[in-house]
């Protein structure tokens, strides 16, 4: 049997770090109002597709992630697309996402996707109502993000909204609203994230500064139960921490990184999983082109496990996973035995009413689900 | 006391050195009359300019040149410096002419801390004079009046000297006016100096010699040499300073430690000046050091005399065994550091005997040492070595103080940690140290010190002027209330200008009890702390309230008690984890995110984990939290 983590990569990931400007909440690996340097960005993921000596490499999924990814257009994007075709050839039913903001939404643009074989899109949301889109400081309005979504059913098979809850002074009332306005839109995918403060982004300091009234953990936690609920009620599969889908439209790129498979990586900042190392390039998108431009590695940080922690990280990944993991397939596809492996930690979990077991596979309670975080440092420690 | 290896500079290169200048002139030293030796040392509060005039004398006396030294040749420890205290007691000899006649003046350095006062008693013991050295413009403070009460003890000839007299704020004769009202010191005797520019030094010098009263003493008689100090030389083991009384030590010669009872050949005597210079032998009234091959500080106790092998004289009084007043735990916050924690401990005793451990175990805290120091800034010196000549992370439990307790079977138990505390039914009485403490400070902070005093329990033993603007206010207090914060708190309470010094005066019966911590219903045995019954209530609320601050959020409830016996006084709950879900997750987060899982089992490392809650290791000093504002 070959491990996971040792076989030929199916996916890319390509970061596209492009914004008009930074939102608030957000510390992202991205560059702001520097459109200047797309070409050179455009030269810098040549140089790095180059190097690699396993290209062109045929994939089962692409995902374009940012940043703004919606930023690079026209001759741009025709460079783009071309460079991917040319260096990952999509399979015969291949998935290829784009992470597109409503505000560059137009029906050129979609149709142009479309026509160079972006199967699906991701639309930035966030939120329909403008005063939390303000809050957020996105660029577009509640208006624009109906329109977006509305013109992406139409012409993309798969349309995502991203929707961001427990905003500053947001209510479980506002919450509702938008939950029933996106579902309402008839989208086949929600992926929906509790605002997170994290240091380098504007909202940190404020919020230490006092200037930001968060919703506090009891409503955030309100917001994370109700989005299941109204998702599952509407005909969604929750089928991963923080990801839903109707039924046959479950993103099967993100799925690779929660079953441990092996991906490409091109972009600063992007990360990749390769022959059982994990790599990230630099950050600092100057830094990243700097680098290829003379000729050296975009690699800054690099991390080889042995077989041992690379099959709990597949156990931990996998558990995010609503439908948890399987023994038979944990076997096979990582050469550990799941219960050996997790021994006293998952044990006990399962007398806490964490996890539940049905003898063929583990997945995470209720209960479980919603401390998850506090389960997977002890785990990992196995 | 020891804590310091090398004091000065004695490697290899410089007894090369002091082997030439030995050559030289070693044998002017010996051949001066007891008549022309002058032994004192120099009292100060600290910041008042003992080490610097110490600096301008050995200019003067050319003992060292004016030169590229370093200032404050007599504080060269690190920590010393950071402080601007000085912890070592040490000696330098030291010639100087007045008219036809050479003098000798031995000038021996006393530390200024209380933790130290024993040491302080001992070189005091070694002089017949003492400089009290006050600040021109600070003027008297605690430890000036507690230090020149010591060398009243020991009949010292005081002379009063005020320095900085440079500085434009100077207002000697105000200072004058203090010395005369608290210390009862003659202020016409005052001599002005200015240890920064020199003016007034060579006056002193003179001063001393024409006041401080030559040493009493028979060359000839038997041997009677006082220990006053100790250190250890990793070339030559232990160096031991002493003070001849009587007689004579010559190199060669078979000595004997009256009280340690160790017989050793004296392989070396000399001086310090300020480099180690031997010479052939110290003769009564001298001070100087002896070497004879002693590998560890514990062989040789200060306070000790050294008498000849066969006919020994009386040892001289007024030896003590060190007086540890202060114990906490130290456990390696790993315990598969046990062992090499061991190991850092033995070093450092060898080095300081005052310091004093032994292994023990706790429920909490698993296998470690309770460690006994002889005061708050002792056992901080002592941390920070570790900390920086051994790699192990240490855990360390709330100081307590030493009690004493009676048994109803008529018994007396030392008790130096919470958990020996017997059952209460034993105990006949509970008995605790309790010390005199004196304040300095301007009199419109007498009423926010005395209240300080007041809420510890104190008991008013008198207030002095010492001029119309500074009081002096004495206070005998327990020592637990003393150590743990009384310092910080006299220093905000006063905006930084109040002092104080203190003194033990022995233990005295007090209504104490165990006050346990409870963790989900467990008892932790290291954050059990002794208290006043009056305070335990608001004790062991603060402790609670603190507890419950510095323990993370588990996913289950965790309640935190405070308890004496069985009875319950105060109750804090840790509320379960209810959420914690960060939901995005893409591809470069997994990278990230194990490296945060990572410091988070890190972090559980440095855990202490009562049964299934995990405390994180500085609320083991959570319980020095009093309550008070
Ligand atoms: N202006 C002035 N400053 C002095 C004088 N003597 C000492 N100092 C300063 O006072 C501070 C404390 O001196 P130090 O000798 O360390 O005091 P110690 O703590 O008593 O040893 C240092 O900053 C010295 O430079 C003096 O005569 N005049
Ligand atoms: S949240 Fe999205 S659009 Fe806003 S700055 Fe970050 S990457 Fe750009
Ligand atoms: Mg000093």
């Amino acid at each position: 049997m070959v491990p996971l983590w040792q076989r030929p990569p199916r996916a890319v990931y390509l970061h596209v770090p492009f914004c008009r400007r930074r939102c608030g909440y957000c510390n992202f690996t991205l560059v702001a109002g520097r459109s200047d340097l797309i070409q050179p960005y455009l030269d810098s993921i040549a140089l790095e597709m180059a190097a690699y000596d396993d290209l062109p490499c045929q994939v089962d999924t692409i995902f374009l992630g940012g940043g703004t990814p919606s930023q690079v257009r026209d001759d741009h994007w025709r460079q783009l697309a071309a460079m991917l075709h040319r260096n990952f050839p999509l399979s015969a039913d291949g998935e290829w996402s784009v992470e597109v903001n409503p505000e560059d939404v137009d029906r050129g643009y979609l149709e142009q996707l479309r026509t160079d074989g972006v199967t699906r899109v991701s639309l930035g949301v966030q939120s329909l109502s403008d005063d939390k889109l303000r809050t957020l400081e996105r660029e577009h309005t509640g208006q624009q993000a109906r329109d977006a979504i509305q013109l992406a059913i139409d012409i993309m098979d798969t349309v995502s909204a991203d929707l961001i809850f427990a905003a500053p002074n947001e209510t479980l009332s506002r919450w509702k609203d938008d939950l029933a306005s996106v579902i309402d839109l008839g989208v086949d995918h929600i992926s929906t994230y509790g605002l997170t403060f994290e240091q380098g982004a504007a909202f940190w300091s404020q919020r230490g500064k006092g200037l930001l009234k968060t919703v506090g953990e009891e409503l955030e936690l309100d917001m994370y139960l109700l989005a299941i609920e109204s998702l599952i009620g509407a005909g969604f599969e929750h089928y991963e921490i923080s990801n839903f889908a109707r039924p046959g439209n479950r993103c099967r790129h993100n799925e690779c990184y929660w079953t441990g498979a092996t991906y490409h990586a091109i972009g600063p900042g992007a990360a990749r999983h390769l022959k059982g190392r994990r790599e990230t390039n630099h950050r600092s998108t100057t830094e990243y082109l700097r680098r290829l431009q003379e000729g050296r590695s975009p690699v800054a940080e690099s991390d080889e496990a042995d077989d041992r922690e690379r099959a709990l990280e597949v156990l931990v990944f996998g558990l995010r996973r609503i439908d948890g993991v399987d023994r038979d397939w944990f076997l096979a596809n990582t050469g550990f035995n799941l219960d050996d492996l997790g021994g006293q930690a998952l044990q006990e979990y399962r007398g806490e009413g964490w996890l539940q077991d049905d003898g063929r596979r583990i997945a995470l309670s209720r209960r479980g689900l919603v401390i998850s975080d506090s389960l997977w440092g002890r785990l990992l420690a196995s | 006391m020891q804590l310091v290896g090398l004091i000065w500079p004695c490697n290899g290169l410089n007894r090369r050195l002091s082997e030439n200048l030995n050559r030289r002139d070693g044998l002017n030293l010996t051949s001066i009359p007891t008549k022309n030796i002058r032994n004192f040392c120099i009292i100060a509060h600290i910041d008042h300019g003992k080490s610097t005039l110490a600096d301008r004398m050995l200019e003067s006396t050319g003992t060292v040149e004016n030169r590229n030294q370093k200032t404050q040749l007599l504080d060269d420890m690190e920590l010393e410096r950071a402080r601007g205290i000085t912890i070592k007691a040490r000696a330098v000899a030291m010639k100087y002419r007045l008219g036809e006649t050479t003098y000798e003046l031995n000038l021996i350095d006393t530390p200024g801390h209380v933790d130290f006062q024993y040491e302080v008693s001992r070189s005091m013991a070694c002089c017949e004079g003492a400089l009290l050295v006050v600040d021109a413009f600070q003027g008297v403070e605690a430890q000036t009046v507690a230090n020149t009460y010591a060398a009243v003890d020991q009949e010292l000839t005081i002379l009063p000297v005020i320095n900085k007299i440079d500085l434009q704020n100077a207002r000697v004769d105000e200072i004058i006016a203090e010395i005369e009202q608290t210390l009862g010191i003659d202020g016409t005797e005052a001599m002005p100096v200015s240890a920064k520019t020199g003016v007034g030094i060579d006056d002193l010098l003179t001063t001393i010699i024409e006041r401080v009263p030559a040493p009493v003493g028979d060359p000839d008689g038997p041997l009677q040499a006082m220990v006053f100090d100790s250190h250890y030389d990793a070339y030559r083991g232990v160096i031991t300073y002493v003070r001849v009384i009587n007689g004579r030590l010559r190199r060669g010669e078979k000595i004997r430690f009256l009280r340690g009872g160790s017989t050793h050949e004296l392989m070396e005597v000399g001086q310090f000046r300020p480099q180690q210079i031997a010479c052939d032998e110290l003769s009564a009234g001298q001070v100087g050091y002896v070497i004879c091959n002693i590998k560890s500080l514990s062989q040789v106790h200060v306070g000790d005399t050294i008498g000849t092998v066969k006919h020994s004289a009386e040892p001289l009084t007024g030896y003590k065994e060190p007086n540890r007043m202060v114990y906490c735990g130290l456990y390696p916050s790993d315990g598969q550091d046990f062992s090499e924690l061991r190991d850092a401990l033995n070093k450092l005793a060898i080095n300081d005997p005052s310091f004093e451990f032994e292994p023990e175990t706790s429920d909490a805290l698993g296998f470690g040492f309770r460690c006994g120091f002889l005061g708050l800034l002792h056992m901080e010196i002592v941390q920070q070595r570790l900390e920086q000549e051994s790699s192990v992370d240490l855990v360390q439990t709330a100081p307590n103080v030493t009690y004493e307790i009676a048994l109803t079977t008529g018994k007396v138990l030392e008790i130096h940690k919470p958990q020996d505390v017997p059952n209460v039914g034993d105990i006949e009485e509970f008995r605790q140290p309790i010390v005199r403490v004196n304040f300095v400070l301007p009199v419109e902070y007498i009423g926010s010190t005395i209240k300080l005093c007041q809420d510890r329990r104190g008991i008013r033993q008198g207030t002095e002027y010492l001029s119309p603007t500074r009081a002096m206010l004495t206070y005998d207090l327990p020592l637990a209330e003393v150590i743990y914060d009384l310092h910080d708190k006299l220093k905000s309470a006063t905006r930084g200008y109040g002092t104080m010094d203190y003194e033990l005066l022995g233990y005295f019966p007090a209504d104490l009890v165990k006050l346990d911590m409870l963790v989900n219903g467990k008892c932790v045995d290291a954050l059990s702390v002794i208290c006043h019954r009056a305070d335990a209530d608001r004790r062991g609320r603060a402790v609670a309230k603190k507890l419950k601050s510095e323990i993370e959020r588990h996913m289950f409830e965790v309640a935190v008690q405070a308890a004496i016996g069985s009875r319950v006084i105060a109750r804090e709950t840790v509320p379960a984890l209810r959420k914690n879900v960060t939901a995005k997750c893409y591809g470069g987060d997994i990278s990230r995110k194990k490296k945060l899982w990572a410091k988070q089992r890190e972090g559980k490392k440095r855990m202490k984990s009562i049964g299934k809650v995990d405390i994180p290791q500085k609320a083991f000093m959570a319980v020095l939290d009093t309550g008070q504002e």
